[in-house]
């Protein structure tokens, strides 16, 4: 549906263009061509993963994109349209990136249709940002913006002396992409063994739709948020039921937060906390559903000479009642520490007058042992022109977060021509 | 106790005098901090606020050119004192649409703010050196905002004509060596309109580093204004020049406009 929906969308952009270039309705849009080549193969291959495990190329892939956004006073339209050939999987397929109206009024902001929301402060630690997804995306190595995905719903923004509201009504939920049985990206796969797999309309009627709220102001050069959201989880729980069948699930989740963010200590601070309520298993003891969880980050970002900054984060995610988890935990599961600890550090240095930069992030679990590491090398040719070649590894424990997809590290390189 | 008033008011009578003899020389010939003064208030804060479209051309020794088109709003607070400033990024196209957002402060760290449309992020900038580079042209934040006359000691140095322009040449040394990457300038300041028409910056083994000229001023709604600029770095060739068109004063910008609200969705008249 999202996708016969995108390539609608792209065809009547591209009819749109003939009368936008009449009307002087701006258009953009861009041609990009990715690639990443995979650099570990291990031997082990379970058999809902052999895609995987024969595929060389992580990625192969051009894309056109056509971005159209007339504006007036008060309204604003933003259409964009992405046409994709996959040279790996042999298929063409359109998306619709996002495609919403904009209603400005004196104090409210309205947004309806397919949008993109971007919450919390971290810099790839997502607390408050409970919005969908794209890790294969991540994973494969196309750019950071494709780690996002929209959501259908309305965005209500009120704004009272200083003062922010903003309500998010989805009712349509959105799962994370994720790496699944069957596709392109290897990860670890307790029921490997269950071929037969099923996914619940990840649209769960009955439990009504997304709310979310952010109440946001700047106090005293503070940008401080308070964050509430009802809906589910985006990654699936999988229960096995008789056949032996694989059934995959969104249980229902709550997230309440904070963030604060501010220039202190001659860089940038960033906090953010956040309470994960998973109301299907608030015991502790469903094995299939994750438990609820504290989680927190402390940031500071520096610039420690003219073109070169430093980013520092560290992370925990702090898991409740991790007697009854344990207890859940049968052979071949992945066995949680009651506290992940995460470190990260992000060094970008630019040269030529910005055009040239060079970036590493390493992102790290002291206590999993887990870890992403992303150097990359980007250059704009011309104003139009840029590519970017850079590495995505991952190691560690084969169950932990990073360490599972140790097999889909990649070298990747990426050319996009804008206009 | 009337006596006693009397003769304090005779005193303060007395001591006026002394310091007016001994001020009347200088306001005819003013000091090189009074030059500098003026010369921040003249360049960098014209109006109660101003907005003007900028086109940046970044060129390469080798000839190879760039272009960064900006539509650049600026709000005073206070005379001097402290600024807002919003950006609107028109093109390249990797960078259109994308909102930058500063609350400049004098004696401490600006605020900053750039929003990444791609990702609907609005990102804080670590500010603490001013001296970077604005959009990778060869203007620093400091170039483009203004440096505090306070941060330098200042001497003047003769009276030289610009062209046409009679100008004081001003030394300026950085009080805090280590906080700039200049250790001198040298400014020539009309003395008609207190802008400057020529800036020399030389490095720490007192090399030349960089020249700015004002290359065009005009005068718009009373206020003169240099509408094209250009800093050339003498090391390495490369230079920007800097065209500011549809330039309007007292435009009488909302607050609202230096906000997240606008940074998120900036007013429909910039993106034009």
């Amino acid at each position: 549906m999202r996708r016969r929906f995108g390539l609608l969308l792209l065809a009547s952009l591209l009819v749109a263009r003939g009368a936008a270039a009449a009307e002087e309705i701006p258009l953009h849009g861009f041609v990009q061509a990715a690639s990443a080549y995979r650099l570990i193969q291990p031997d082990r291959c379970p058999r809902t993963q052999r895609l995987a495990c024969r595929e060389e190329f992580v990625l192969g892939e051009g894309r056109g994109r056509l971005e159209l956004t007339p504006r007036g006073e008060w309204w604003g339209l933003v259409a964009k349209g992405e046409l994709i050939g996959d040279a790996v999987g042999g298929e063409v397929d359109g998306d619709l990136r996002e495609g919403y109206l904009d209603l400005r009024f004196p104090a409210v902001d309205l947004r309806l249709g397919r949008q993109i929301i971007t919450w919390g402060v971290g810099d790839l630690i997502f607390i408050n940002d409970v919005f969908p997804k794209d890790w294969v995306a991540f994973i494969s190595g196309l750019p950071l913006e494709y780690l996002k995905k929209g959501s259908d719903g309305l965005s209500a923004t009120g704004h009272w002396g200083g003062t922010s509201l903003q309500v998010v009504l989805v009712p349509r939920f959105e799962a994370d992409t994720l790496p699944e049985a069957g596709g392109r990206l290897r990860f670890n796969d307790p029921m490997a063994a269950i071929e037969s797999r099923n996914t619940d309309d990840p649209s769960p009627g009955a439990e009504g739709p997304e709310v979310g709220g952010r109440l946001f102001r700047n106090l005293l050069g503070w940008d401080l948020s308070l964050y509430a959201y009802r809906g589910f989880h985006r990654a699936p729980a999988g229960e096995v039921e008789p056949g032996p069948r694989l059934r995959l699930f969104f249980p229902p989740l709550n997230v309440y937060g904070w963030s604060a963010q501010g220039a202190a200590l001659g860089g940038v601070v960033s906090l953010e906390g956040g309470y994960y309520d998973s109301r299907r298993d608030r015991s502790g003891r469903n094995a299939a559903v994750e438990n609820s969880r504290g989680k927190y980050l402390a940031g500071y970002q520096r610039e420690l000479a003219p073109d070169l900054t430093l980013g520092l984060q560290y992370a925990g995610d702090v898991m409740e009642d991790h007697d009854a988890y344990r207890a859940t935990r049968g052979p071949g599961m992945a066995n949680r520490p009651t506290i992940r600890h995460v470190l990260t550090a992000r060094l970008t240095q630019l040269f030529w007058n910005q055009t040239l930069r060079l970036g590493l992030f390493v992102l790290g679990s002291p206590n999993e042992g887990d870890f992403y590491v992303n150097p990359e090398v980007k250059y704009n040719v011309t104003d139009a022109l840029w590519a970017a070649l850079g590495l995505n590894l991952f190691g560690g424990p084969r169950r932990a977060e990073f360490g599972q997809f140790e097999g889909n590290s990649n070298l990747y390189a990426v050319v996009r021509y804008a206009f | 106790m009337m006596v006693l008033g009397l003769r304090r008011a005779g005193w303060v009578a007395v001591v006026a005098g002394l310091a007016v003899l001994a001020v009347a020389p200088a306001a005819a010939q003013p000091t090189a901090e009074e030059i500098m003064a003026k010369a921040h208030l003249a360049m960098f804060y014209p109006g109660e606020d101003m907005r003007a479209r900028v086109t940046m051309r970044l060129v390469s020794r080798d000839g190879k050119e760039r272009v960064r088109e900006l539509t650049m709003s600026r709000r005073d607070l206070q005379d001097g004192g402290e600024q807002r400033y919003f950006i609107y990024f028109h093109r390249p196209p990797d960078v259109r649409d994308m909102t930058f957002l500063v609350w400049k402060y004098p004696g401490r760290d600006d605020d900053r703010w750039l929003y990444v449309p791609a990702l609907k992020l609005v990102r804080r900038i670590a500010a603490s050196d001013k001296r970077s580079s604005f959009a990778g042209s060869d203007f620093s934040y400091e170039d483009v905002s203004g440096r505090e006359p306070e941060e330098d000691t200042h001497k003047l140095l003769r009276g030289e004509k610009v062209g046409e322009r009679a100008a004081s040449v001003v030394e300026s040394v950085p009080k805090d060596p280590g906080s700039v990457d200049f250790t001198r300038k040298v400014s020539w300041i009309d003395k008609a309109t207190w802008l400057p028409l020529k800036e020399e910056y030389y490095d720490r083994r007192g090399e030349l580093a960089r020249v700015f000229t004002a290359e065009e001023l005009k005068e718009i709604q009373g206020f003169w204004t240099v509408t094209k600029r250009v800093m050339k770095n003498t090391q390495t060739g490369h230079f920007t020049e800097a065209v500011f068109a549809d330039v309007r004063y007292n435009q009488k910008l909302s607050p609202d406009l230096f906000s997240e609200r606008a940074l998120r969705a900036p007013p429909a008249e910039l993106s034009r």
